[in-house]
């Protein structure tokens, strides 16, 4: 019995006790009670007539004096009747209403719908701590891959405006403490298809405390956390946490990514971001003064990245201790510190504003950012900005200020998280190729450019096995040769190719970026592929289906009933027949493969 | 003392006795069976299912699982009564008030049942 209807049953005893009692004392006072007949005699209800009276007389349907008109007696009775069992039918009903606003009846009532919703999960799952901005972006991203998404989130608005998502697929969400085992727990942390726990709460402490109590209860789950600071990151990957991701980090690699190769950072930007939205452009970062206001984990970040490249920077901070601390290192002798909040123009111009080529407005401060970002570009219209966004909803205004380059924490985590669950070899795809060089990524863009379009492309995994790719399996296990050139041929035409391109292949440890369409493909590879959408639908085709292997293969459309195969075969041996025997056997040969 | 488990006792063994009251006599003998005792035994052994209501412990839910079957059984047979009567006009012929009687032996198995368990409940508790 669940807690619901325990709840209901245990509440009604008593309403139902006094119906029962109402009824039954008003059934045999009507007995009781003498009456006269059409012909004067006195007559007495029955057991069964009574009941009917008070059956309708207690839900006031009132039929009327049956089956004789009472007498004195009965009528004197038939008020008591009325006003006991009528009043104890409003005494059970109000009790109901009254159940059904209680708040502990309401909790339990979405606890079991919960429960229940959970339940009904029948496939792998994620468990996402913290619906705030990276959550919200973490569910959207994640749903539209049509993986099953679990919401455990403290603040009940958040949970309770969750209907009110329009996800592709239903998304049951909790209201909990994610800092307590006994929360995660119902949440489903020991759910048999619960994959991954992502804790992206806003604090580290909470995270942590996510991270140890998932690893700890369930071993075997991937955990992925936010953190934010250094101390916490360590403590998180001492005890196994599969992934810590920092947003100040992230973002500084790909800072220092835009900095190497301009379209080594459009390739990571095309591919992490969410598919079917607009392109990015290349952004060419110039050589020359750099300022970087507000010098915390973000700007220590990107300053660390501009040093690497020998550029010359002014920091402009209102704190003494970081000034101190800044000075003391020697490497840091050609490097000016401005102490200043920097949105106003004085101290701009102290640090060369004039003459610089880029700045950072890298405080927690959106107001603070925004006016910096403002002030600059009026002295220097030219200036490569780069801005920290702090709050989602500020995103209009960081768009309209033409900053070159916005980092907003939660869209970096999500990009992350994004990549690593649903393509996990694209993490190992953008790290082989940030060893590439320059030559060689402007070559990978301009293939893809060649081929997706004015949209964001899709990127995906084969993996070559039973499950994921039936038909190729099959065919590759028969000893047939397929090459990479042959999955991507269109099924509906001979001469068009699908619209993807093949990014890399893994063969055991064994990585081949860019693999040529000669490469023939093997059993339990994996390979990663960029492309439309439409192009993934018909791959997975193409490749599941044998009847559509075998016409990209040979481009002749077999027979697939059993008649027609015998017909065919018939004509074919025919056909063998009347040929010279040498071309025969081989034709016997390459038919048994 | 637990003044819930006084209450329930009290109608769970009145149903009891109330049913032997009705079941004892001549199986077919309309005389030996009072109607206004069937009635009594039904009411007292709704009560007694409804006190069961929302226990979530396993004896509760075979108390409870033994008072509906003790239920059903009494309905039955009043259901029987009525029907002979008022329906097919035959009145309690030896037939209809050997069904009767029987189905309420029947209930009476059943509420046995129910105080069987209820004084092996009383028994394990330790003071």
């Amino acid at each position: 019995m669940s807690v619901v209807t325990s709840l209901i049953l245990r509440q009604m005893r008593m309403p139902f006790i006094v119906l029962i009692l109402g009824y039954s004392v008003s059934i045999i006072g009507m007995t009781l009670s003498p009456g006269i007949d059409d012909q004067g005699q006195i007559w007495y209800m029955s057991i069964f007539d009574a009941f009917y009276f008070v059956s309708y007389t207690a839900t006031t349907i009132g039929f009327g004096e049956i089956p004789y008109p009472l007498s004195s007696a009965q009528r004197m009775w038939a008020l008591v009747t009325i006003y006991v069992t009528v009043i104890s039918w409003f005494y059970a009903l109000g009790k109901i209403l009254s159940l059904i606003q209680d708040s502990t009846f309401k909790e339990a009532l979405i606890k079991n719908t919960f429960s229940k919703n959970l339940k009904n999960i029948h496939e792998p799952f994620i468990l996402i701590c913290g619906f705030g901005e990276t959550g919200t972006a973490l569910t959207k991203a994640l749903t539209e891959k049509e993986i099953r998404v679990v919401i455990i989130e403290q603040d009940n608005e958040k949970i309770r405006a969750l209907p009110l998502q329009q996800y592709p697929v239903f998304v049951p969400g909790m209201q909990g403490d994610a800092r307590n085992p006994e929360h995660l727990i119902q949440a489903g942390l020991q759910n048999n298809h619960c994959r991954g726990v992502i804790a992206v709460t806003a604090s580290d402490e909470t995270n942590l405390k996510i991270a140890i109590t998932s690893k700890l209860l369930n071993p075997n789950t991937c955990v992925v956390c936010r953190s934010e600071l250094k101390e916490f990151e360590e403590n998180m990957f001492s005890f196994g946490t599969d992934y810590v991701i920092n947003p100040f980090e992230t973002f500084a690699d790909t800072f220092g990514m835009a900095l190497h190769s301009p379209s080594l950072h459009l390739l990571y930007d095309w591919l992490t971001g969410v598919p079917n939205t607009d392109l990015s452009n290349p952004i060419y970062v110039q050589e020359g003064h750099w300022i970087i206001c507000g010098f915390g984990r973000f700007g220590a970040g990107l300053f660390e990245h501009l040093r690497r490249y020998k550029i010359n920077v002014t920091i402009i901070d209102p704190s003494n201790e970081l000034r101190d601390e800044f000075q003391s290192k020697s490497e840091n002798k050609d490097c000016d510190f401005i102490l200043g909040t920097g949105y106003d123009a004085h101290t701009l111009i102290m640090a060369g504003i004039e003459n610089s080529v880029g700045i950072v407005s890298g405080t927690d401060n959106d107001s603070n950012n925004l006016s910096i970002i403002m002030t600059a570009c009026e002295i220097n219209p030219e200036l490569f900005v780069v801005a920290r966004q702090n709050k989602t909803n500020n995103e209009r205004l960081f768009k309209a200020t033409n900053a070159s380059l916005i980092m907003q924490p939660s869209d970096i985590i999500a990009r992350k998280i994004r990549s690593l669950l649903t393509t996990p070899l694209l993490i190992d795809f953008l790290s082989k190729a940030s060893s590439q060089n320059q030559e060689w990524s402007n070559i990978a863009i301009s293939r893809l450019s060649g081929i997706i379009g004015e949209s964001r492309p899709t990127t995906w995994a084969i993996t070559i096995n039973e499950q994921d790719t039936k038909a190729l399996y099959q065919v590759l296990k028969y000893g047939r040769v397929i090459r990479i050139g042959n999955i991507l041929q269109d099924s509906n035409s001979h001469d068009v190719k699908l619209n993807a391109v093949p990014l890399m292949l893994k063969r055991g440890n064994q990585f081949i970026m860019m693999p040529t369409d000669d490469i023939a493909i093997k059993a339990d590879d994996e390979i990663l592929i960029c492309g439309t959408e439409d192009s993934k639908y018909h791959m997975k085709w193409n490749l599941n289906d044998i009847h559509r292997l075998n016409y990209i293969m040979t481009f002749e459309d077999a027979p697939d009933s059993f008649l027609m195969r015998q017909f065919h075969n018939f004509m074919k041996r025919k056909e063998r027949r009347n040929r010279p025997r040498k071309q025969m056997i081989y034709k016997n040969k390459h038919d048994n493969n | 003392m637990n003044r819930e488990k006084v209450i329930f006792s009290f109608f769970m063994i009145l149903a009891l006795t109330l049913n032997f009251g009705f079941y004892a006599g001549d199986v077919d003998n309309p005389d030996h069976h009072n109607v206004y005792e069937l009635f009594a035994v039904i009411v007292v052994n709704l009560i007694a299912t409804i006190l069961k209501f929302g226990d979530r412990s396993q004896l509760g839910a075979m108390l409870l699982a033994t008072s509906l079957v003790a239920v059903v059984q009494l309905i039955t047979a009043s259901i029987v009564w009525g029907y002979v009567i008022h329906v097919q006009g035959t009145g309690l012929t030896p037939t209809a008030m050997a069904t009767i009687v029987s189905l309420s032996g029947g209930a009476m198995l059943a509420n046995i049942i129910s105080v069987v368990l209820l004084v092996i409940e009383t028994t394990t508790l330790r003071h």
